[in-house]
């Protein structure tokens, strides 16, 4: 059998190669790969598609091993199964304890945070840059769940619609 | 149809002006003749069973800021809801000032005008966001036609255009920008990477922000509009205070410059759905239908038949707003004949 996989990798030669030398071991062969480079994001990061095709248990393996190495996997048999999602903190991030408001963000099981820039404003106040990447569907759960973390520490969160 | 107009301001002058430029249009086209036979403002009134004239009105009102120097008509004694006893006229066009606290005077206007079985079109939200529902069972009950498309997004299509034009899909939610000063200043600060206090500034001296912008940046406005959409579109029961708001005077250069950075915007956005009643700064993507400029409105309808329908349009401005009220009272006409 076969499964198609969209993942996301950063655009530098040895990528692919660094993410598939791991999974060799299953007894999986990689069918085709398609880069697609036109809708490379502004992190440098691009869609790549792949095909492996083998025994079930060798695909799932296969699969389960590229989620250990934290490798995105944005679709499985055109099923989106990831997203990235963005949401922007102000007012005292950093003097709320934002080690604390990353660990609760990131101990969703939906979520996990995958880029953080900060920009300091006037009087302490600070604006945050969440990119948080969860499971497809999630987004709403974990805005939520932000927004309880914020309303504690009051900040101002800006969600994407 | 004999007009009488209440509140004399930006829109009930758009209102006289769309009248003088459009009326012979709207008697070839509609076989409606519409007749200004009373206006009130702050000063008093200038009654006229004839009929007023439009260019006369905005003439005197211009140059001497009040309606009750009207030449041989005009009259300091009468005013406001006095205006209505003393008065025949079809369709009353409240055009009052927003009371987000009591909604009067445009409450007791309506209710008055519905008791003596006249129809009510207007452009105010604050009487709508506080008592929609015992405004309209009012309209009801004295059988009566009352349209507000102007209270919502200015010239910006949405009330009727949900009713009519899509009256084949439902509307499960609406998203939204419905405030275009809050539009102007975020647009103003990503463009030029000025901070909110210098943007709402400019937006001021422009003429864009009110003296006091509170309505507008703590998105008071947006959330009356809010209301109204989601009682008259969506059928949710609910008042101002259902309405979760935050404002945008919270909002820093910085976050702009962060949103920009990941290619999204940062606009005051309505959402209103069974699950969510709410106005607050959001990220929207570059590009997308939500990435309108300056002080424009627009509104994405998400249906179950059409998919996503998305409006835009000038969410204020005199002859603007004025134009979704002369429709409403064409409409209104049109029912009538």
């Amino acid at each position: 059998m076969r499964v198609d996989l969209i993942l996301e990798l950063l655009d530098i030669p040895g990528q692919l190669v660094n993410i598939l030398s791991p999974i060799s071991g299953f007894g999986a062969n990689l069918v085709t790969v398609i880069h697609r480079r036109d809708d490379k994001n502004d992190d440098g990061m691009i869609p790549v598609q792949i095909t492996l095709e083998g025994e079930q248990e060798s695909l799932i393996q296969c699969i389960d091993k590229l989620k250990e190495m934290k490798v995105t996997i944005l679709e499985i048999n055109g099923v989106v199964s990831k997203e990235k999602i963005r949401t922007i903190l102000i007012g005292h991030v950093i003097d709320t304890d934002i080690r604390n408001t990353l660990d609760r963000i990131n101990k969703l099981k939906e979520a996990f945070i995958v880029n953080l820039e900060i920009k300091l404003s006037d009087e302490n106040e600070s604006s945050a840059m969440l990119v948080i990447e969860t499971d497809y569907g999630m987004k709403d759960i974990v805005f939520s769940k932000i927004q309880e973390i914020a309303n504690e520490k009051s900040l101002l969160v800006v969600n994407e619609v | 149809m004999r007009i009488c107009l209440i509140g004399f301001g930006a829109v009930g002058q758009g209102v006289v002006k769309a009248i003088s430029l459009k009326k012979r249009d709207i008697k070839n086209k509609f076989n409606m003749d519409l007749k200004v036979v009373g206006v009130s403002d702050s000063s008093g009134s200038a009654i006229n069973p004839g009929g007023l004239d439009e260019d006369l009105l905005l003439d005197i009102k211009s140059k001497t800021s009040k309606v009750s120097n009207y030449p041989k008509y005009g009259n300091s004694a009468i005013q406001g809801i006095g205006l209505l006893d003393n008065i025949d006229y079809d369709c009353l066009i409240e055009a009052t000032p927003t009371n987000i606290e009591t909604g009067e005077p445009a409450k007791s206007l309506t209710l008055k005008a519905f008791k003596d079985k006249k129809d009510v079109v207007t452009s105010n939200k604050g009487h709508l966001a506080l008592f929609y529902n015992e405004i309209i069972n009012k309209s009801k009950e004295n059988n009566v036609k009352f349209k507000f498309e102007a209270s919502v997004g200015g010239a910006m299509p949405i009330i009727n255009f949900s009713k009519k034009t899509l009256a084949s899909s439902k509307i499960e939610s609406i998203i939204g920008i419905l405030n275009g000063t809050t539009n102007f200043i975020l647009s103003r600060m990503t463009s030029e990477g000025s901070s909110y206090k210098n943007t709402l500034e400019e937006s001021q001296v422009l003429g864009i922000a009110e003296t006091d912008p509170s309505q507008d940046v703590e998105g008071i406005d947006a959330a009356c509009k809010t209301v109204i959409l989601a009682n008259s579109i969506l059928g949710i029961d609910c008042v101002y205070d259902d309405i979760e708001i935050k404002g945008i005077s919270n909002i820093t250069s910085e976050a702009i410059e962060l949103a920009k950075k990941e290619g999204y915007l940062i606009k005051l956005i309505a959402e209103v759905s069974k699950d969510n009643l709410k106005v607050a700064p959001r990220l929207v993507k570059k590009n997308s239908p939500y990435a309108v400029e300056g002080t424009l409105n627009m509104a994405t309808l998400k249906t179950d038949l059409a998919d996503d329908v998305t409006v835009i349009g000038k969410g204020a401005g005199s002859l603007e707003t004025a134009s979704a009220i002369l429709t409403d009272l064409i409409n209104i006409g049109k029912l009538k004949n």
